[in-house]
């Protein structure tokens, strides 16, 4: 017996081990690598140049960045726009589709291609679609009388089309889950009310909301925290233009390790980043632990 | 008046509005795509129309000619096939072992913690951050523009996922078989394999799903990693919008390469990819 426990010890760290292998290589050490980086200056392009320690110079430039405030702004912006139409209409139309009618299910079906299609490939096809001159969808405006918009040529129309792409491409999603959580709630809890004569407005708004609060509060933490790694549709889309109206964090990040080469400055704003998301990311994860009791 | 709890809900905003809404929703959703197959069969004189054909009298099949022949596609599919089939076996074997590890296997109740609180927070990190060095690494081991590379990436990212998603199933999995499996004297491996494993398949399926279609649709470490080479179709599409511009016909093309693979494992395997959507956010 004592002889068998122990081969299940050492087994069981065997299976962890391939996990921590991957892990360290892809995840950690890049990370503690960056974390070095970002005390240094050191050019990308030129594979020969060897890093020069700055001290704290990257983080304090951080401070004076304009353009890294205007990307923080733009990014909440972007955030506080889309997680809440797609809470919104997540909401209203999971209820509306959350039956047993093949009709809900059907719709159930429908709705998956969005958010299964790659983000890149749904940016690339709203461009097409928002297209001044060929774009169709200033082609249907024009029916109803609207003037050609340049969507993606002015800042305002630029950001609220980003947005709007946001949601057409992940409001699916959360009618998904929700639908999931509205399915799991049991028929007893109607049974009263509808004895009662409530109409089903009442019911949604008194026994239903307060029932899939917990689940609410998760799906709209996820959102928040994946509108903060918006990459693929702003390249595609805008490139972050224009001028700097579009541009997210991720792409402020990318830019300038990637395209402006300094890897230094970049590593330091990836350490910034991953320290204010891990605090949401731990929000997070207490409102899940509490909620599991 | 109302017999069934689904008449209630779907009804929640009354009849009339309910149609409105789903019309809506349903046009929204669905015109994107039938304009996305529609121009990818248009003549170029009618991609390029204004005002837009919205319905083509002649249809053509020379985009994709195009892409499969001159823009690589053919060489982005194989990446993109490659790269995900992989990734999802790697990331599904071991990540099913780890969660095994952690629900059934012997480590003290504090590591069996930790382990979930870290995975937790792993699977929310931000992918951007780590792009730098791990192009500095990349680069250094000579690995810059392989598959290999977007491999252990990719794995890297969907191993929290898989290991969130099968400790739910692994918890769900009944305490008789495992402990009948310890009388008859198995250890941790067969009980995993032998008893565990097969109870757990849709899981496990739902986990590969879910993985394969996160790796085909990466996208910022393929364009970081991937240059010539190695190229995705994800990389691939994106290069219509930065090298060149109008080309919508080939482009949508391309549109429907990456969607129609994903589309129809989603459509065949639909129970098990909402089960893995809903339990990969919401712990039932």
């Amino acid at each position: 017996m004592g002889k068998k426990r122990l081969t299940d010890t050492a087994l069981s760290w065997l299976f962890l081990t391939p996990t921590f292998i991957v892990l360290i290589i892809a995840a950690f050490l890049p990370l503690l690598y960056s974390l070095w980086l970002s005390f240094h200056a050191l050019r990308l392009n030129m594979p020969a140049a060897r890093p020069v320690f700055i001290g704290l110079e990257n983080y304090t430039y951080m401070l004076q960045d304009t353009l890294l405030k205007r990307s923080t702004q733009n990014n909440i912006i972007f955030v506080t726009f889309t997680v809440s139409l797609q809470m919104f209409f997540g909401l209203v139309i999971a209820m509306l589709v959350s039956g047993d009618d093949r009709l809900s299910r059907f719709l159930r079906t429908i709705f998956l291609v969005p958010m299964i299609m790659a983000p890149v490939a749904s940016g690339t096809l709203w461009r097409m679609m928002l297209d001044r001159t060929t774009g169709v969808v200033n082609y249907l405006l024009s029916l109803i009388g609207i003037t050609a918009i340049p969507w993606l040529g002015q800042p305002l129309t630029a950001m609220i089309a980003v947005i709007l792409v946001d949601v057409w491409r992940l409001t699916p999603w959360v009618v998904i889950i929700l639908v999931s959580a509205i399915k799991g709630i049991s028929i007893s809890l109607f049974e009263a009310a509808l004895v009662d004569g409530a109409s089903p407005w009442e019911i949604f708004k008194k026994i239903v909301l307060p029932l899939l609060k917990p689940v609410l509060l998760i799906v709209a933490m996820i959102r928040i925290i994946d509108g903060f790694k918006v990459f693929d549709i702003i390249y595609v889309m805008t490139g972050g233009g224009p001028g700097i109206a579009t541009e997210m964090l991720p792409n402020f990040i990318y830019n300038q390790g990637l395209r402006y080469f300094n890897a230094g400055y970049s590593a330091a704003l990836a350490w910034v980043f991953i320290i204010c998301m891990s605090l949401l990311s731990l929000i997070f994860v207490r409102l899940r632990l509490r909620q599991e009791g | 008046m109302y017999n069934k709890v689904n008449d209630v809900t779907i009804n929640f905003l009354g009849k009339p509005l309910r149609w409105i809404v789903l019309f809506l929703s349903t046009f929204l959703v669905v015109f994107p795509f039938y304009w996305l197959a529609t121009s990818a069969v248009k003549l170029r004189r009618d991609y390029l129309a204004v005002p837009p054909v919205l319905l083509p009298k002649e249809i053509t099949f020379e985009n994709f000619e195009r892409i499969f022949l001159r823009d690589g596609a053919l060489n982005g599919l194989q990446n993109s096939l490659v790269v995900a089939g992989c990734t999802m076996i790697v990331a599904v074997f071991i990540g099913s072992l780890a969660a095994y590890a952690i629900s059934k296997g012997s480590i003290p109740e504090k590591a069996r913690h930790i382990f979930a609180f870290w995975f937790l927070i792993q699977k929310m990190y931000p992918a951007i951050s780590v792009g730098v060095p791990v192009f500095l690494v990349m680069r250094k081991l000579g690995l810059l523009d392989t598959r290999l590379a977007l491999i252990i990436m990719n794995t890297s990212f969907n191993i929290p996922l898989v290991i969130w998603l099968m400790l739910g199933f692994f918890g769900d999995v009944p305490a008789e078989i495992e402990e009948s499996g310890r009388i008859d004297g198995c250890n941790l491996w067969q009980r995993y394999f032998l008893l565990a494993i097969p109870v757990v398949k849709p899981g496990l399926i739902a986990a590969a799903i879910l993985t394969f279609i996160e790796s085909w649709n990466e996208f910022l470490f393929a364009v970081i990693l991937g240059l010539r080479k190695a190229t995705t179709l994800t990389v691939l599409i994106s290069g219509f919008i930065t090298d060149r511009g109008l080309e919508w016909g080939p482009m949508a093309a391309m549109g429907v390469v990456i969607i129609l693979p994903v589309a129809v494992i989603v459509w065949a395997l639909q129970k098990n990819f909402v089960k893995g959507l809903a339990m990969g956010a919401v712990k039932e």
